[in-house]
């Protein structure tokens, strides 16, 4: 068996109060806020932000989540690339919301047969919900990253997955539906688990005495702590109130709330079907959640539906082919510049000739720093985020921003929206991945930067 | 360099949504053709500067419009230098005694393009990079000199009124009207801090000058300008990768106004020229060309502004026509009217708008992210 041996999280800077949605949309709230992704973001890009808090280099990486934006392409190889993986084994699984644990079992089975040595597992969701629909207020947006490896401070001890055909939600284009959400609830998901639970400890020779606490993704938190309560156990932190359901992230999530405290637990994945999954963690591991929940800001609804693109303005003149991007792989995906052997110049992007005295062919790549300071900026209202034909309310934010280490770039400022408070000369920023824009049917990607969270 | 300038033409510039390139180009070439009394048969070979494919492109943009068939036409483009840029050309071609009588024309129909600001061009900026408009590229050398040197929105505001105060006495400009500190203050944010009034219109024109050698002009019989020098360098498009870029000048019109003085004689341009007629894209642009141009210190831009130095009646003019303040900038016309304008000042024709005693001065055109600078001078003969 393998071991989690980091974990990395990440919500986007945005939290919608569920009240905002009820005032909007005229249905009930349900109490809390969710979380909600800038308009630049998406499975992939969240997925990326989560995994570059792990350290260290991968050999696999697992990539978990119902909302990749293409159908065909590789989200796995994008994570990888971005994360300047020399070579990896890369794999996208998707279609469930138990995706993330199913991916998690993998990985395990990867390294405990010594094929592999550190697997990164993440799980991204970012799902098209639409405005005044009942799941607009159940999931939110947010990402999660394993490290598994044979050592680490939570081992896996086992697990087990049944599948049991029901219809519960599903998604044909680009709307999530169900035939009726109690389905789920009264013949899914407590039976689901609770097969997959006794099945494990069979196997494992364990009672549920000898487990500390439970966590399992539910497709609405009273489902979960009726589960809790059906066996006898106190319900965990479950995050509705805070983040909302993240779908197939969202076991992952559950699991990243658990890391820093030691104890034996039972993680659940939920989906036509369950994963249960043993975990004892005997060296807590430090995550990032309670910094990312801290560190986000209010949204306005409005504000919101721009985020997700129904009131926005997204056209854009042709963009550069895509060959292009494939040519220049290594500066605009991983972020590589060039140090001019001569001068000694850092600069971006990689380019035969260096920027300050013309060397031909003399230089080395190098990889540039995470953060910087703003030379300079601007607040462009002829131009809107992402490259947009400006609409005049949404400005383009761009910096010239100078990063530790060397390197001059001129970044789009993002997770800002009208207020651009903090944005001035020699504030500090980092790097962040993200669509850039969508063209010609293509989302291209690339790196931004934000006021440093 | 010794090339004479025998005509000028410069249509209204403007909103000229009746009128086609053609027919600006035709209004334009005929005027200078007038001007220095002669037929456009009399013509050996034309530059014609456009910056938009959509303007036109190649050699045709000129023949097609006058039908002036079988002669060589080349089509100069340069960003925002194409204007100054193609009378270069011309004057080299001239100078070298290859040909007699050129003209060096410009026209740009920017209108047509219908958006806000200068439509965007596909392709010049890479796909890591975020796009920037040009007012947003200005206002990032104007946040960095606020950061560094203090100089804040009114010493901006400042440029537009001496630029509109000259443009409105000037009959072919798009805008003739004066504006206040507090209109270009109160104005619709363009790009952070620039302003609607802090920016160069989106305009239409067409301009043209009719070039030979001095001894030709003397035995035509023409009233003539004389352009002494004509400096030109291309930098970086890409400014915010250079590390070395300060945003506080413009590396390219350094180098060319080096050029151009070196070329005329000239060691201090407050001495031995009369006035000047800078790139006033945006308010400050204008303020960093002062510098550039060596008519102040670094960080001394906004005091010449302030203490009216530029004004028209003040010790060394900016701008007397106005500007591209006052006359917006159809691209390909610009540079060739701001020659136009320079030798209608030493040549005293400048009514209304006249500078004292005006016997030498410069021309200044700038381009892209401050990417291409052509400076030009221009004196009696």
């Amino acid at each position: 068996m393998a071991s989690i041996s980091d974990c990395g999280v990440y919500l986007p800077v945005w939290k919608l109060k569920r009240e905002e949605i009820a005032k909007n949309t005229g249905l009930p709230s349900m109490g809390g806020e969710k979380s909600v992704a800038h308009w630049d973001e998406d499975s992939i890009t969240m997925a990326v932000e989560a995994a570059r808090k792990l350290k260290g280099n991968f050999d696999a990486v697992l990539f978990a989540s119902t909302s990749t934006p293409f159908r065909i392409k590789q989200s796995a190889s994008f994570v990888a690339s971005a994360l300047d993986l020399e070579n990896a084994f890369t794999m996208d699984f998707s279609n469930s919301f138990r995706a993330s644990t199913n991916a998690l079992i993998t990985a395990n089975e990867l390294v405990d047969s010594g094929e592999f040595e550190r697997v990164l597992v993440v799980s991204a969701e970012c799902l098209p919900l639409k405005p005044g629909s009942i799941y607009e207020q159940f999931y939110g947006d947010g990402a999660v990253a394993l490290t598994v490896e044979k050592e680490g401070g939570a081992k896996i001890i086992g697990y087990h997955s049944s599948y049991q055909p029901l219809p519960g939600s599903w998604m044909l284009k680009d709307e999530l539906l169900s035939y009726d959400m109690r389905l789920d609830a009264m013949f899914g998901y407590a039976s689901s688990i609770q097969r997959s639970a006794m099945s494990l400890l069979g196997k494992l020779g364990m009672s549920p005495m000898d487990f500390d606490r439970i966590v399992a993704s539910a497709p609405d938190p009273k489902s979960y702590e009726g589960l809790l309560k059906a066996v006898g156990a106190k319900p965990e932190e479950f995050f509705f109130r805070t983040t909302g359901i993240l779908g197939t992230a969202h076991p992952l999530f559950l699991l990243a709330s658990q890391l820093e405290k030691t104890g034996r637990i039972l993680l659940g994945g939920y989906g036509e079907g369950a994963d249960v999954i043993a975990i004892e963690i005997s060296d807590p591991i430090q995550t990032n959640l309670g910094k990312m929940l801290e560190s986000r800001k209010e949204i306005s609804y409005g504000d919101y539906l721009y985020n997700k693109g129904f009131i926005a303005n997204r056209d854009a003149p042709d963009r550069p082919p895509i060959t292009k991007l494939w040519r220049e792989e290594k500066s605009i995906i991983r972020f590589y510049g060039m140090k001019c052997r001569k001068c000694g110049t850092v600069s971006y992007p990689i380019s035969r000739c260096c920027i300050e005295c013309g060397a031909k062919d003399d230089f080395e790549e190098v990889k540039l720093g995470e953060k910087g300071r703003i030379y300079t900026f601007t607040i462009d209202y002829l131009v809107s985020p992402g490259n947009y034909v400006g609409d005049g309310a949404h400005p383009h934010c761009v910096a010239v921003v100078d990063l530790e280490g060397g390197g001059r770039v001129l970044f789009e400022i993002t997770d800002t929206l009208t207020d651009f408070r903090g944005i001035e000369c020699d504030a500090e920023v980092e790097r962040t991945f993200r669509l850039l824009f969508e063209k010609n049917s293509f989302r291209y990607y690339g790196w931004k930067a934000r006021l440093v969270r | 360099m010794e090339v004479a300038i025998i005509g000028c033409g410069v249509t209204k510039f403007g909103h000229i949504w009746d009128k086609d390139h053609d027919d600006l180009l035709v209004e334009a070439v005929y005027e200078a053709l007038r001007d220095a009394n002669l037929e456009l048969k009399d013509i050996d070979a034309v530059w014609c500067g456009t910056f938009y494919p959509s303007t036109g492109i190649s050699g045709n943009v000129f023949s097609d419009s006058l039908k002036f068939f079988g002669r060589p036409i080349s089509r100069v483009e340069n960003y925002c230098a194409t204007g100054m840029d193609n009378v270069r050309n011309a004057c080299f071609a001239v100078a070298s005694g290859a040909y007699d009588i050129v003209i060096a024309a410009g026209v740009e129909k920017l209108m047509d393009a219908g958006s806000r600001g200068l439509p965007p061009i596909e392709g010049i900026f890479s796909i890591g990079m975020p796009v920037v408009s040009a007012p947003g590229m200005f206002a990032m050398a104007a946040n960095r000199a606020f950061k560094e040197w203090r100089w804040n929105r009114e010493d901006l505001a400042l440029v537009a009124v001496k630029n509109h105060y000259n443009g409105a006495r000037h009959p072919k400009a798009h805008f003739r009207r004066e504006v206040t500190v507090e209109e270009v203050l109160r104005a619709p944010m363009v790009a952070y801090p620039l302003g609607v009034y802090d920016c160069s219109a989106v305009s239409d024109g067409a301009a043209a000058v009719v070039l030979t050698r001095p001894e030709i002009a003397k035995k035509l019989g023409c009233d003539y300008a004389v352009i002494k020098a004509i400096g030109m360098a291309v930098e970086t498009m890409h400014p915010w990768h250079r590390p070395s870029e300060s945003f506080l000048s413009f590396p390219a019109t350094v180098k060319a106004a080096k050029m151009a003085y070196k070329m005329a004689g000239i060691e201090d341009p407050r001495k031995q020229l009369d006035f000047g007629i800078v790139h006033d894209c945006f308010t400050i642009t204008e303020l960093i060309n002062y510098q550039d141009m060596q008519l102040c210190k670094m960080g001394e831009g906004a005091r010449l502004i302030r203490e009216g130095v530029t004004a028209i009646d003040g010790d060394f003019p900016i701008n007397p026509d106005g500007g591209l303040k006052s006359f917006g900038h159809p691209i390909g016309a610009s540079g060739v009217r701001m020659i136009a304008e320079l030798a209608k000042q030493v040549l005293g024709k400048a009514e209304g708008l006249q500078v004292k005693d005006a016997e030498a001065g410069f021309a200044h055109n700038l381009g892209g992210p401050y990417s291409v600078a052509t400076v030009a001078i221009v004196s009696k003969p």
